[in-house]
C-alpha cells in the first residue's frame, strides 16, 4: 500500500488529460483568430493573440473556479479537482502570453523600461473610469505565477499547508483584479455588451456554486447534539456509518470523522494535512483512510500516514453505547494511538 | 449492504477511475469544452469592428519631396504642378521608430550629411502607413533612410496656410502611427499607455474628430508658437476632451496651435457626440487645398 501511494507519477490518465488540455487550448486560440480574421478582416495578428489568449485564461479561471464547489456538490466531480492543478498552470502560461505580448504591445520600443511604462504612462490612479487596467493585469498575473510557480507538492510542504492554502487562496484577489482589469479596460472601449453579460454570468456562476456547496457544508455544521454523557456527544446510530466509510460531525470548533472499518469504529480529525480535504467523505482503502481529493492516506487507529509519509491528523476517543455512537470532541495531539470501538453487531 | 456503485470511491494516483465517475466527467468535459470554444466565437464576432488603417510594416517606400520641421516634421510631396507655383501636393507627416517622434532620426541624419534639411527637396525611405486617405511614413535610420537631398530646390515652395481662426474642437487625442495602421485599436481606453508612450517618446499628438455621420477630421496639435507641447498634455491622452485654438491649415493638414494643457478639458463621453456636419469638413480625405467648403463651429 505504501509503495502505489509514492507512486504520484504521469499515469496514463495524466497524460489523456494534459492532452485534452492542450488539444483544446490550441484549437480555441485557433477558432478565435480565424472567426476574428474573418469577421474582420481589418484585424491585426498581435490583437487577435492578446485577446485570444486573455478570453481562453479567463474562461479556464471560471472553470478552475468552479471545479472546487463542484465536486463538494457532486462528489463524481473528484477526477477533475485531482488534475486542476495542471488546468491551472496552463492558464497561468496562456495569461502569460497574453500579458507578456501586452507588455511588448503596449510598452517596448518607447522612452521607458516597459516594466516602468506600465506603471508610468497612465498615473490616473485617483480616477475610476480613467484607472490604469493594465496594472491590474499585472498583479493577477503575479498571482497566478505564484501560485503556478508553488504549485507543486514540494512547495506545500515547504510553506507549509497553511501558508500554501492562504497564498492559493488569492486566485479569489486574481479573480477580482481580473474583472476590474477588463472592466476598466476594454470595456470602455467596446460598443457590445456581449463582454459585460458574459461577465456577469460567469461571476453569477462562480458566485452560485461557492453558495451551494458553501451552503450544504453549512447545514452539516449546524446539527445540534443535545445527548451528551460524561465528556462524550452521542452523534449517531452505528448503521448510520456504513462499513469503510465515515460520518462527519461538527462539534464545536472540531470536524471529526467517524469511520467504520474491520468491525471498530474510529474517530480522526476530518481535516486532511495535505490541502484540507474532508477526510470524513473519503474510504478505507487497503486499510488506509483515503482523502477523496488528492488520495493521501492516514491508519485510522493512530492518524497518522503510512510510512514514509509523515502527515498526522488528531484523533478522538469513541464508543458504542447500546447500539449508538459517542465522540468525545476532545482532540488527542496529532498522530495519538487511540484503541476505537467495537462494535457488537448483535444491538438492537 | 452498499450497491457496488454507491461505493465506487476515485483515488487520483490509482490511475482508473471507477466507472461511474468517468462517465460523469467525460460528459461533463464533452458538453464544456465545446461551450467554451462557442463563447469565444461569440467573443471574437463581438468585437468593435478594426480601423482600415495600414502599416506597410517590411515594406520601404521611397518618396520624393520637401522636408519641412514645422509644424510637425513632414514631407510635401507635389502631386500636380499648377499655374503661378499653385502646385497641389500630399503633406506625409512623419514619424519615428518604435514609440518616438521622427526627430531623432531627421537630426542623426543632418549629423551625418552635413546638412539642414528644412525646406531641401530630398528622397527619402520608410514605411508608409495610411488611413482615411492619409499617409504617414515611418523613418528609421536603420533603414539608411536618406537617398538624396537636393542642391538646389527646383520648385521653391512655401508653407501655404490658411488661418481658420480660434475654434473649440471636441475629440480624443491620439498617437498617429498607432492610429494610422500600427495597432488596432490604436484608439481609445484599451490603446491609451502606448499612446501615452508614444507622445511622451515624441509622437506629434493629433486630435481625432468625428461628427454624427462618420466625417472624420484630424488636427495636429501643438503650443501657441508652435513648439511642442506632449509632455503636458498626458493626463488628456485617449480620453474625450475639448480642446480650444488657433486653427491653421496646412494644405491637407490642420494643425492647432494652442496654451498647452490650459486649453484642454476632459469631457464626458456623451459630451463627445457631435451631430452631423458639424465639424470641420475640408480637411480629411486628403482633399486640396483651399476647399471652399470648410466651415467651423
Ligand atoms: C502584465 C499583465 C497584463 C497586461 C499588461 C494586460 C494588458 C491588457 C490589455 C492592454 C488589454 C486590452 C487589449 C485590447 O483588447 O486591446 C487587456 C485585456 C484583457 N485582459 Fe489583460 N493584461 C494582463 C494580464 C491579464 C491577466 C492575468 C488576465 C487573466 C486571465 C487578463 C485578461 C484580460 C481580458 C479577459 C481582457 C479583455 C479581452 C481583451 O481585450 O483582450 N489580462 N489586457
Ligand atoms: S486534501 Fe489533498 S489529499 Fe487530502
Amino acid at each position: 500500500m505504501g509503495a502505489h501511494y509514492t507512486a504520484v507519477g504521469w499515469n496514463r490518465q495524466k497524460k489523456i488529460y494534459d492532452w485534452v488540455i492542450f488539444a483544446f487550448c490550441v484549437t480555441y486560440l485557433a477558432v478565435f483568430i480565424t472567426v476574428t480574421a474573418f469577421a474582420n478582416p481589418d484585424y491585426t495578428f498581435e490583437t487577435a493573440l492578446i485577446r485570444s489568449t486573455s478570453t481562453l485564461a479567463f474562461l479556464l479561471l471560471h472553470v478552475i473556479l468552479s471545479i472546487g464547489p463542484l465536486a463538494r456538490i457532486n462528489h463524481k466531480f473528484l477526477p477533475l479537482l485531482y488534475n486542476r492543478r495542471h488546468l491551472g498552470v496552463t492558464m497561468f502560461f496562456v495569461a502569460l502570453v497574453h500579458g507578456g505580448f501586452s507588455i511588448l504591445q503596449f510598452h517596448a520600443l518607447g522612452n521607458t523600461n516597459p516594466f516602468l511604462s506600465l506603471f508610468l504612462s497612465n498615473t490616473q490612479y485617483n480616477s475610476l473610469p480613467g484607472f490604469p487596467f493594465q496594472a491590474l493585469g499585472f498583479f493577477a498575473l503575479l498571482i497566478l505565477l505564484l501560485m503556478a510557480a508553488t504549485s507543486h507538492d514540494f512547495w506545500l510542504h515547504n510553506l507549509s499547508p497553511k501558508m500554501w492554502k492562504t497564498l492559493h487562496m488569492l486566485v479569489y484577489l486574481a479573480y477580482l483584479l481580473i474583472i476590474m482589469h477588463v472592466m476598466l479596460g476594454v470595456i470602455q472601449y467596446e460598443t457590445s455588451p456581449v463582454l459585460v453579460v458574459l461577465l456577469a454570468l460567469g461571476a453569477i456562476t462562480i458566485i452560485s456554486l461557492h453558495l451551494i456547496a458553501g451552503m450544504k457544508e453549512v447545514k452539516n455544521d449546524q446539527v445540534v447534539y443535545p445527548n451528551r454523557k460524561e465528556g462524550f456527544v452521542q452523534v449517531c446510530h452505528i448503521n448510520d456509518i456504513e462499513d469503510s466509510r465515515a460520518k462527519m460531525f461538527c462539534i464545536g470548533a472540531e470536524r471529526i470523522a467517524v469511520f467504520k472499518t474491520a468491525g471498530k469504529l474510529f474517530a480522526v480529525s476530518n481535516v486532511c494535512k495535505h490541502q484540507n480535504g474532508p477526510l470524513g467523505e473519503g474510504k478505507v482503502v487497503d486499510g488506509c483512510i483515503t482523502c477523496p481529493w488528492h488520495g493521501y492516506q492516514y491508519l485510522p487507529h493512530n492518524g497518522q500516514s503510512p510510512p514514509p509519509f509523515k502527515e498526522q491528523v488528531s484523533t478522538y476517543d469513541v464508543m458504542v453505547n447500546e447500539g449508538y455512537v459517542w465522540v468525545n470532541p476532545i482532540a488527542y495531539p496529532e498522530g495519538t494511538e487511540r484503541p476505537g470501538a467495537l462494535i457488537n453487531l448483535q444491538v438492537p | 449492504m452498499t450497491d457496488k456503485k454507491q461505493d465506487e470511491f476515485y483515488i487520483g494516483w490509482v490511475g482508473k477511475t471507477p466507472p461511474t465517475f468517468a462517465a460523469l466527467t467525460k460528459r461533463f468535459v464533452l458538453v464544456l469544452l465545446p461551450v467554451i470554444i462557442l463563447l469565444g466565437v461569440l467573443l471574437a464576432v463581438s468585437q468593435k469592428k478594426f480601423g482600415t488603417g495600414n502599416f506597410e510594416f517590411g515594406t520601404l517606400t521611397e518618396v520624393r519631396g520637401i522636408y519641412f520641421d514645422k509644424p510637425v516634421p513632414n514631407l510635401r510631396v507635389v502631386t500636380g504642378f499648377g499655374l503661378e507655383g499653385n502646385n497641389s501636393f500630399v503633406t506625409i507627416p512623419l514619424i519615428g521608430y518604435g514609440k518616438f517622434g521622427a526627430d531623432g532620426a531627421i537630426s542623426d541624419i543632418e549629423k551625418a550629411k552635413h546638412a539642414v534639411l528644412n525646406g531641401k527637396w530630398i528622397t527619402l525611405k520608410g514605411t508608409l502607413l495610411y488611413n482615411d486617405g492619409k499617409a504617414l511614413m515611418q523613418v528609421d535610420i536603420g533603414d539608411n533612410p536618406i537617398t538624396n537631398i537636393a542642391d538646389v530646390t527646383p520648385h521653391p515652395m512655401t508653407v501655404d496656410s490658411e488661418q481658420l481662426g480660434s475654434i473649440t474642437v471636441k475629440g480624443e487625442i491620439i498617437d498617429p502611427k498607432c492610429y494610422f495602421g500600427v495597432m488596432k485599436p490604436g484608439e481609445g481606453k484599451p490603446h491609451e499607455d502606448c499612446a501615452i508612450r508614444c507622445i511622451l517618446g515624441g509622437m506629434p499628438p493629433m486630435l481625432h474628430v468625428v461628427d454624427g455621420s462618420g466625417r472624420i477630421n484630424y488636427y495636429f496639435i501643438v503650443g501657441h508658437d508652435g513648439g511642442k507641447i506632449n509632455n503636458s498634455i498626458k493626463n488628456y491622452i485617449a480620453g474625450p476632451v475639448a480642446i480650444t485654438g488657433k486653427a491653421i491649415q496646412y494644405g491637407d493638414w490642420v494643425v492647432l496651435y494652442t496654451d498647452g494643457p490650459q486649453s484642454i478639458t476632459a469631457i464626458s463621453k456623451s459630451a463627445l457626440w457631435q451631430p452631423k456636419g458639424s465639424i470641420m469638413a475640408c480637411a480629411a480625405g486628403g482633399t486640396p487645398l483651399k476647399t471652399p467648403t470648410c466651415s467651423v463651429r
